[in-house]
């Protein structure tokens, strides 16, 4: 099966991922639409990154469905991959390019043309300007996960997959990073953001979801997850 | 090791005290068992080391009963100091090459345990053996001091050559640590390069001349060697005495220099990473933008310039020095095309680093990746190798037309055997490796070893076939023994993409590239 086989920016149904006896994601069901912005929230080890993985085309799931911008992940793996902006939770920078580089590697596999300016924009929005031509490996955390936001947002995704894109990042980033999920959403993008910041996630999703043990508890709009009552709620959800 | 650099402040932060040796010893231990506890493969491991221990124990004692012709007998008493000689070079250069020796502990992990300079020492020495130079080079020397001694007194004389194995090796650590210790200070890169240019020179000129040579070999190794040949059981318990006492010198002299070098910052890394690359135009095509970042990815790492640039050149420079002559030329593609291909190739996908994971969400096809990391291998072996035969060629005359073309078709043949290798272990067995540092290496001691000698064995017989049939003047069979080696090569290659392509595999080297 290829082409679009779904209508919703990010559809996930029944997905398990099995990595030989250990079971990371055991049943997760998640819908995000255009033009929305979902929060992943959870524990260490509750199967957040590896269901980006997933749809990030990186992981093939072990069972269960996966669509991206419409395209089933296992079926039509590159047409997913092209939908799909990917900031991962670790690293994801080559240790030796340039942020150009990166830009320049991105932008041609994606076939892009008159993107620079966009680019240097983004940089220059995550204050990442003056070091865009110094190799990655010397850049601090912080400098590592702005990068991976700008490699996320460059081509104006129809899905937008952060993990973890605040760990570490300081307010002017963290604010930056904010601009890219309002921008995309404004856009018509569907966008998933993996963190453990609940507070950040209220702010800039409207919906949050809530794994456990690689299952989904819950899915609840941000409003009942803001403040104390939110922080005892998701308590709750997390016991 | 992962040394975070000391403040050299403390006035006695260069000293080596007792307390401290004790306590870096301790922590060997403590580190030796934390590397056995967490091998992959703990029974292959103890296989590979009881069949170096048993490959040891024969090639010091078989060759005392061969009966040998008078003339090879004569050859080999000859080349003996040589082959001592032999030893000391390859542990000298091994060790300045990886910027200090090998780690017992990566940099990063190590980062969290408070581990010395001294520690750091004592397990770059452990670890010395774990090198296929080292390794096939002592036990030839083992091998030649049986021929040489005999059995009556081979005991007494192999203890002597174990001793001189020893104290070579403790040499090597004592000068690379002190070349990194000038290394890391002002302007010490240039003065390295230039001191290594100097002497690779003076070695190369001492190499050219027959009489200077034999003075390169005539201090502690023609000693030893004399004493090997026919020493009294006197004479070889001292100078084995000597040796043992002189390395023990030479290990508290190393732990001192390794103290001194880790108070200053490694500058190659800190170059590397803060020097702005002049951005160029977009490539036109995927491949060619894939190209340039792989081919980047190895030339801005300082372990895999300096390696590339230490096997074009060295080799080269010995065929020069030693006035090669075309037949042996044939051998050296695939010395040096093995060596090279240790550098990254064994492990191409840690050039990515946890990079990886961005990489493998990029629309493209996974053939095309691994073609571009392929090409660049490709490129990095035949460059190398050509340096090595172009410098060879300086002396070596004109070659015949059979000679040629034997070079020309081991140096593809043996190119395209490391390429489809290194295709093959790189996705059977990924490590997580971080090549910012001299002394990383792209998979651990032990599996560098095997795969060494392995690639080693390959392109050496590849070599000689090509190598005998030119000498055969055979150019028909030479081109016949070519086109099937790299037949098999390229079916290699291409069942290697086909793995590749299987998503589940390659998110299982990126789970462990990635980690």
């Amino acid at each position: 099966m290829t082409g679009r086989e779904s209508q919703s920016a990010i559809e996930v149904s029944g997905l398990r991922v099995q990595f030989g006896t250990v079971e990371a994601v055991t049943g997760v069901d998640l819908r995000v639409e255009p033009g929305q912005a979902m929060a992943l929230l959870g524990r260490n080890g509750a199967g957040k990154s590896t269901t980006m993985r997933v749809l990030a085309g990186v992981v093939p799931p072990t069972s269960g469905r996966a669509f991206v911008g419409g395209y089933d992940v296992r079926e039509s793996t590159l047409d997913a991959k092209r939908a799909v902006g990917y900031c991962p939770d670790v690293g994801g920078l080559v240790p030796r390019a340039t942020p150009w580089e990166h830009l320049q590697l991105n932008a041609r596999l994606r076939g892009l043309e008159g993107w620079e300016t966009r680019g240097r924009a983004l940089l220059e929005r995550f204050d990442l300007g003056g070091v865009a031509h110094r190799v990655t490996a010397g850049f601090s955390h912080g400098m590592q996960r702005r990068l991976s936001v700008v490699l996320a947002a460059l081509h104006q995704p129809s899905v937008l997959l952060l993990d973890e894109p605040f760990d570490g990042v300081d307010p002017i980033g963290v604010e930056a990073t904010f601009e890219v999920i309002e921008d995309a959403r404004a856009h018509g993008s569907g966008v998933l953001v993996s963190t453990h910041l609940r507070d950040l996630a209220v702010q800039v999703c409207g919906e949050v979801a809530v794994l456990r043990g690689g299952t989904r508890m819950a899915t609840i709009s941000s409003g009942f997850m803001a403040g104390e009552d939110g922080a005892r709620a998701y308590r709750a959800l997390l016991a | 090791m992962g040394l975070v650099p000391t403040a050299p402040s403390s006035p006695d932060s260069a000293s080596v005290r007792l307390s401290e040796v004790r306590r870096a010893v301790a922590d060997l231990r403590h580190l030796l068992w934390f590397r056995a506890a967490t091998l992959n493969r703990p029974r292959v491991v103890v296989i590979a080391l009881a069949v170096f221990g048993a490959v040891t124990l024969l090639s010091a004692t078989v060759p005392a009963w061969i009966d040998l012709d008078p003339a090879v007998l004569a050859r080999a008493t000859r080349a003996l100091p040589a082959a001592l000689a032999a030893v000391a070079a390859i542990s000298v250069a091994s060790a300045i090459a990886g910027g200090g020796g090998r780690e017992l502990l990566a940099r990063d992990p190590a980062s969290i345990h408070p581990i010395s300079p001294v520690t750091d020492h004592l397990g770059a020495l452990v670890l010395a053996p774990l090198n296929t130079g080292w390794l096939l080079q002592t036990w030839l020397l083992l091998g030649f001091t049986a021929v040489v001694a005999g059995p009556e007194r081979l005991l007494g004389v192999q203890l002597l050559t174990l001793a001189w194995v020893v104290a070579a090796t403790v040499l090597g650590q004592v000068v690379a640590w002190g070349v990194e210790w000038v290394r890391r200070g002002p302007r010490g890169a240039r003065v390295v390069r230039i001191g290594v240019a100097v002497a690779l020179g003076v070695l190369a000129g001492v190499g050219a001349t027959p009489d200077v040579r034999q003075v390169l070999v005539a201090g502690p190794a023609r000693i030893v060697a004399t004493a090997i040949e026919r020493g009294s059981a006197g004479a070889i318990a001292l100078i084995t005495l000597t040796l043992l006492v002189g390395g023990g010198v030479l290990v508290v002299l190393g732990a001192r220099l390794a103290t001194l070098a880790a108070t200053r910052m490694p500058r190659d890394e800190g170059r590397q990473e803060t020097r702005a690359h002049a951005p160029r135009p977009t490539p036109s095509s995927p491949l060619a933008m894939m190209v340039r970042v792989d081919r980047a990815s190895v030339w801005r790492s300082v372990p895999l310039r300096r390696g590339t640039l230490l096997l074009a050149i060295a080799p080269g420079l010995v065929a020069l020095a030693g006035g090669l002559r075309w037949e042996t030329l044939i051998l050296l593609p695939g010395l040096v095309a093995s060596g090279c291909v240790l550098l990254f190739g064994v492990n191409l996908w840690c050039l990515d680093g946890r990079g990886m994971l961005w990489r493998e969400t990029l629309p493209v096809a996974p053939r095309t990746v691994l073609v571009a990391r392929a090409w660049v291998l490709a490129e990095v072996l035949f460059g190398a190798a050509l340096i090595t035969i172009v410098l060879g060629s300086v002396r070596a005359g004109m070659p015949t037309p059979a000679e040629a073309l034997a070079v020309v078709l081991a140096l593809v043949t043996v190119v395209g055997q490391a390429v489809s290798a290194g295709l093959r272990w790189s996705e059977k067995s990924p490590y997580a490796v971080d090549l910012r540092s001299a002394r990383a290496t792209p998979a651990p001691p032990l599996t560098m070893v095997g795969y060494s000698l392995r690639l080693a064995l390959t392109t050496t017989f590849t070599g000689l076939y090509f190598a005998t049939l030119a000498a055969l003047g055979r150019p028909l069979p030479m081109l016949a023994v070519a086109v099937v080696l790299l037949a098999i090569s390229a079916f290699r290659i291409v069942r290697a993409s086909r793995r590749w392509s299987d998503p589940v595999r390659r998110s299982a080297v990126v789970g462990v590239v990635a980690a």
